[in-house]
């Protein structure tokens, strides 16, 4: 490859970089992209071209993984209100049972495996109200938890652990409810370990954020 | 809450490479030729380390004309406490990028 070849793959390659580059780090590329002007060798031009690029994903990731950008908030912002939603459907399906709204109950018994409500008739009469309160108490923190990172007013991942853990409990609760009566509500365990494994990462990611989000700003 | 402060080896080398004139002004390519380390892991320390309030940054106008501003760096006081506590000990003088040869 030439000399000259090599020059140009080097400004592509930090014009790339540039635009990657968050924009709150404009600066920084553009100081990267000064230095390149200087170097005097095209081979340490390209690596010096290539490293740059490493560096603008890098800070991307990062503020990805920190929550800076509205997309990386947006979409942890609905898995936080589908773990939400998730932990009031069986209070809902339950509260619709007892009191006889059996339009709901059939709504909600759709979106069911199996379709129909009616299976989980004798789990929903032995589920004490204790539990059911658990489950509305752990949807309400994940709410709490998406409020304080949406307007990024505190330690969202504090209720966030907290609704984890009570949603933790609740697990274990019914699954003594399942043994007794025979009906499985739950998915199977490999799928719930996953999906307890999902709901951790979220909480993590909520934990790091906070974590450097108030490291940078003291 | 203060972050803790890093101490990864690159830290460590590049804050060495700082004390050897804590009070020059750096460019980023001259950091990249004392340090070894690439300009893919240098930026993101740069940045960290002035987001921590370690590393002051500026743009100084160049020496020749034609020739666009740089980019230079000295550590702030604060950044000079941490390199002095965690440089030192290790402090290798001399390390030189071996890629980087080129006159700038």
């Amino acid at each position: 490859m030439s000399g000259g070849n090599r020059r140009r793959i080097a400004s592509a390659l930090m014009r790339h970089a540039a635009r990657i580059m968050p924009a709150a780090r404009a600066g920084w590329s553009a100081a990267m992209e000064s230095e390149l002007g200087l170097i005097e060798d095209d081979n340490v031009a390209l690596r010096w071209a290539l490293g740059c690029v490493i560096a603008g994903y890098r800070e991307w990731v990062s503020d990805m993984v920190l929550l800076r950008t509205w997309y990386a908030r947006s979409a942890l912002a609905c898995l936080i209100a589908l773990l939400a939603l998730r932990e009031f459907f069986a209070p809902l399906l339950i509260f619709a049972y007892r009191m006889q709204y059996m339009g709901l109950a059939h709504f909600l018994g759709l979106r069911t495996a199996g379709d129909d409500y009616r299976r989980f008739i004798p789990i929903m009469d032995a589920t004490p109200s204790w539990l059911v309160v658990l489950w509305v108490a752990s949807g309400l923190l994940y709410l709490v938890a998406l409020w304080q990172m949406l307007r990024r007013s505190g330690a969202s991942h504090v209720p966030f652990f907290l609704g984890f853990g009570l949603e933790f409990a609740g697990m274990l609760a019914i699954q003594s409810l399942e043994t007794s009566t025979g009906v499985t509500v739950g998915p199977i365990p490999l799928i719930r370990a996953a999906g307890y494994f999902l709901t951790f990462s979220v909480g993590f990611v909520l934990w790091r954020a906070t974590r450097k989000n108030i490291g940078a700003a003291s | 809450m203060a972050r803790t402060p890093n101490r990864s080896s690159q830290t460590n080398r590049f804050l060495a490479a700082m004390l050897e004139d804590p009070l020059a002004w750096r460019y980023g390519y001259e950091l990249l030729k004392k340090t070894g380390l690439q300009s893919g892991t240098l930026y993101p320390l740069l940045m960290r380390l002035s987001d921590q309030g370690l590393l002051e940054a500026q743009w100084r106008e160049p020496e020749k004309a034609g020739k666009p501003p740089r980019h230079v760096y000295r550590l702030t006081p604060t950044g000079l406490v941490l390199a002095r506590a965690q440089a030192l000990p290790i402090a290798k003088p001399g390390i030189v990028n071996k890629w980087a040869g080129a006159k700038v």
